[in-house]
């Protein structure tokens, strides 16, 4: 919609010519004879697997490549003109913006208006000039009343907005985002895509966002560019590069075409209003979604693998004690799978860490039989350079063989890809804590999917079933409303501190509009919430 | 959880003066625990960093850095009183110890080790309200062009700490959730993880800086001035806080001398500089303006401009006006007249007749 934004001949935004490039050591190249070009006020979406090329694409476009990462280089890259290879990132920050996926280490400052305001300095800005600057870019990104905040402060939301606007405070021609929303809830997610797509169409800025979550944004984008193995694969509108994932690659594409294809509906939707629209079905309320049509749920009897009773806990953050959890009651029975849900600081890794025995209750009690915890960053576990030494002896081995990984004990964890590095973390948690026939009791994962792309969510989702086959609870704190619909069969959603939703996830995941799948928004019906339970519903519907 | 001496953004006199105001305070007052031994000035040393942390809104890292200054203070009594043999009136004989021979505790040694140990706390307190309070990104801007390589390389660090800490805290966690039959995680191999963990963060905030231009050399003469109505108060105290100082320590205001026998002397010289560095505590304290007094019962009554005719902000919507006794009939009016424009009830009897 924004093509009238798109200035056509104008000099591009971005211009890649034959852009090849190798890391340094690196056995193969990231990048192979790519070429792209951005035209001003366009918004693009880059897509594809893991490891296709897509952060080395955005870093060559920034001039952290090579100038940063060092490595081997051949082709073209222009940014607004200037010659990125030949020029640092320094020089071309006035043109182009760029934010990575930790929002952690993309703070140099210590308050958020130094943060911001350092760009323009370094490019050596007047005080006046710098403080308007400074209010205007805070005010487009709704974070004025941040300025006068501690970085440290703040929540990776509010964080991540704080990166933007010190990337956007130049105002380039083109901004570079390399995954923003991995570490974010659904809402701050949603608000960060829809932000940019309002900075695109009001100030004309050229936007490149990489991402997995493709759902999320494919409506926003004017085009989309998909990397395969360091090449571009498909370049073209969002409409016809749903069509290409059906035949090329159909991990890439978004559960309302697959939910399209598998009804054989045509044209396939680029989101949500678009899947709509083609089924002619404005939303009905029909009642069906009124509480009085839910199933009662009915809290598992017998043996738990997991149960807290009225479990408070305080935490203090630097800014004064606050109750993180508020009086929680839940109970998990073996080989049950249950996604944890809410939004950043709802208290979800707060529940696992107290019930691993990380952080003390106020108040209340909570019980977890043979908890294996892995946070949400596996790379922590692993601390020695032989997997073989990670896991020595018999329990050693029967951990590598419950998660699939008994044939890499003599790897270097480092050598390992990221999926096999998240198992190994997972087998050094459950060591020792299998019982004789090789099954945990309760297996919980903080935010498993950050960051992840399809294939690495299907491997996780066929482990997670094998252990919940084999008889252990499994708990994942997680924002990722699909995975939840596929590997669930009941959600707690969790807000500020109380458990407000209870449920299978059908029901959960389809009685809302943040906390639901892209497919219960398009057909809005309670119960179907996947692509499959989604053409069934249509087909019948059909009959 | 947050360090209690991370600096807190704060509209306070002492974070909004220059860091080198800030500076020339704070360090006045070390300059007074260094140059003194007496313990009735450093004690008001002491008062006088405590008071200054709590006007500042300083009183978490002031905590921290007394409960830091007080272990090594005791730390420091207790060395000395065990090295030291000087002073008349001995308290305990320990005999022959090891390397430290004949050791006999005297109530002087233990009073000297007091005094100093009084001076290490005062200084620490003063550390502590300087990174509690001082901006480290005004420091580093005013550092900068002095030394550019300097800055950057503070700046890193200084991004870095919390990052590491972080990450340390990470990492300790994950050592926990370690199945029991996994391999314990040494303390070598944990600081090993953390040293390689900190390094890509490095690189990544290193990238950052890049990218935000800070290799660039910035024009000189469009460095930011950052003036505050504050710095004359700070420099002021501070010039006055050493001048006192050194005229008294010449005067014979530092009358102290532990051996061989406790001599306090406190003389005149000595209290009026007890009291000068003590009052020298206050300069943080925030002076309300005109504006404030202006809402206040007394000054509302000699305005002759009734409530009304200044804006009323939302905070003032809804609210009952202010009783109109004392006013003449057409303020009165006035007043009454916003009041109902704003939907707030009229000022009851009982209001008005206590006016």
């Amino acid at each position: 919609m924004s093509e009238l934004a798109i200035r056509r001949g104008a000099a591009p935004a971005l211009a890649v010519e034959g852009l090849s490039y190798s890391y340094a050591r690196a056995a193969a190249p990231a990048l192979l004879d790519v070429s792209v070009e951005v035209a001003p006020g366009e918004f693009v979406l880059l897509a594809g697997r893991s490891a296709s090329g897509k952060s080395t694409l955005l870093r060559a476009a920034c001039g952290l490549v090579p100038h940063f990462h060092g490595g081997e280089v051949e082709g073209r890259v222009e940014v607004a003109g200037l010659d990125a290879i030949a020029s640092g990132p320094g020089e071309l920050a006035a043109a182009v913006g760029y934010v990575a996926q930790d929002p952690e280490t993309q703070v140099v400052s210590t308050t958020v208006a130094a943060e911001i305001e350092l760009p323009l300095e370094m490019r050596g800005d007047g005080p006046g000039d710098r403080a308007r600057a400074v209010e205007e870019v805070a005010l487009a990104l709704a974070i004025p009343h941040l300025l006068g905040r501690a970085v440290d402060t703040l929540s990776g939301g509010e964080l991540q907005r704080v990166a933007l606007s010190a990337a956007l405070v130049t105002r380039p021609r083109l901004v570079l985002l390399d995954e923003p929303t991995s570490q974010l809830d659904p809402v701050s997610g949603d608000e960060l895509i829809w932000l940019l797509r309002r900075l695109n169409e009001e100030w004309g800025v050229a936007v490149v966002l990489a991402e997995h979550r493709l759902e999320r944004c494919l409506a926003a984008a004017d085009r989309v560019v998909a990397m395969e193995d360091g090449g571009v694969g498909f370049d073209g509108s969002p409409r016809e590069f749903l069509a290409w994932t059906r035949d090329s690659d159909p991990a890439l594409t978004t559960p309302a075409a697959r939910l399209f294809s598998l009804a054989g509906i045509e044209p396939l939707p680029v989101g949500v209003r678009d899947a709509r629209r083609t089924l002619g079905d404005a939303p009905t309320s029909e009642g069906l979604t009124g509480p009085e049509h839910r199933q009662p749920f009915t809290r598992p009897k017998g043996p738990r693998a997991f149960a807290a009773k009225g479990l408070w806990v305080e935490l203090d953050s630097g800014e004064g004690a606050r109750d993180v959890l508020r009086g929680i009651e839940l109970a998990v029975a073996p080989g049950e799978r249950v996604a944890l849900m809410g939004r950043n600081g709802a208290g979800k890794s707060t529940l696992l860490r107290t019930a691993a025995g990380l952080i003390d209750p106020v108040a209340g009690r909570v019980a977890a039989e043979r908890m294996a915890l892995l946070t949400q960053n596996p790379g922590d576990f692993l601390v020695r350079e032989r997997v073989g030494d990670e896991l020595p002896g018999l329990e050693g081995r029967d951990a590598l063989r419950a998660v699939g990984m008994e044939h890499a004990i003599e790897a270097d964890p480092r050598d390992l890809s990221g999926g096999e590095r998240q198992r190994l973390a997972l087998a050094i948690a459950l060591a020792g804590r299998l019982e004789g026939d090789g099954v945990p009791g309760l297996v919980a994962l903080d935010e498993p999917t950050r960051g992840m792309d399809c294939a690495r969510k299907e491997d996780l989702h066929k482990l997670v079933e094998c252990l919940a086959a084999g008889g252990a609870a499994i708990v994942i704190a997680t924002h990722d409303v699909e995975f939840a619909a596929e590997f669930a069969e009941r959600v707690v959603l969790l807000g500020d501190g109380v458990v407000i939703a209870d449920g299978p996830s059908a029901e959960i995941l389809s009685g809302g509009w943040y906390f639901a799948t892209e497919v219960a928004r398009v057909l809005d019906r309670p119960g179907v919430v996947t692509p499959e339970q989604g053409a069934a519903h249509l087909a019948e519907r059909a009959g | 959880m947050r360090s209690p001496f991370a600096y807190i953004p704060r509209r306070g006199p002492l974070q909004s003066a220059r860091p080198g105001a800030a500076v020339a305070y704070l360090g006045s007052l070390v300059v007074v625990a260094f140059l003194y031994s007496s313990p009735a000035v450093l004690l008001a040393a002491g008062f006088a960093a405590c008071l200054a942390g709590w006007l500042a809104g300083a009183w978490t890292a002031v905590r921290a850095a007394l409960r830091m200054g007080l272990g090594l203070a005791v730390l420091i009594v207790v060395v000395n009183a065990l090295v030291v043999d000087r002073g008349e009136t001995v308290l305990a004989r320990l005999g022959e110890v090891p390397i430290l021979g004949q050791v006999d505790i005297t109530l002087e040694a233990i009073v000297a080790g007091v005094s100093i140990g009084m001076r290490a706390a005062v200084t620490m307190v003063a550390f502590g309200i300087y990174s509690a309070c001082v901006d480290p990104d005004r420091v580093l801007r005013a550092l900068r062009p002095i030394a550019a390589r300097s800055a950057l390389t503070a700046t890193l660090v200084s991004r870095l700490v919390p990052v590491a800490a972080a990450d340390a805290g990470r990492l300790r966690d994950a050592g926990q959730l370690r199945g029991p039959g996994s391999a314990p995680v040494g303390k070598g191999a944990l600081a090993r993880r953390l040293l390689a963990g900190s390094l890509d963060r490095a690189v990544d905030v290193a990238a950052t800086l890049e990218l935000r231009g800070y290799s660039l050399d910035v024009p000189r003469g469009r460095r930011r001035r950052e003036p505050s109505r504050h710095d004359v108060r700070f420099y002021a105290v501070a010039a006055a806080v050493l001048a006192v100082a050194i005229v008294g320590k010449v005067a014979g205001a530092d009358d102290f001398h532990p051996y061989p026998t406790i001599h306090v002397g406190l003389g005149a010289a000595t209290l009026a500089v007890c009291a000068i560095v003590a009052v020298s505590g206050l300069a943080p304290l925030r002076v309300r303006g005109r504006a404030v007094a202006r809402h206040r019962g007394s000054a509302r009554r000699r305005s002759p401009w009734p409530r009304s005719h200044f804006s009323a902000g939302s905070a003032d919507r809804g609210r009952r006006p202010r009783p109109t006794r004392g006013l003449t009939e057409r303020e009165r009016l006035r007043v009454l007249g916003a009041a109902r424009s704003r939907g707030a009830a009229p000022p009851s009897p009982r209001e008005e007749h206590r006016v």
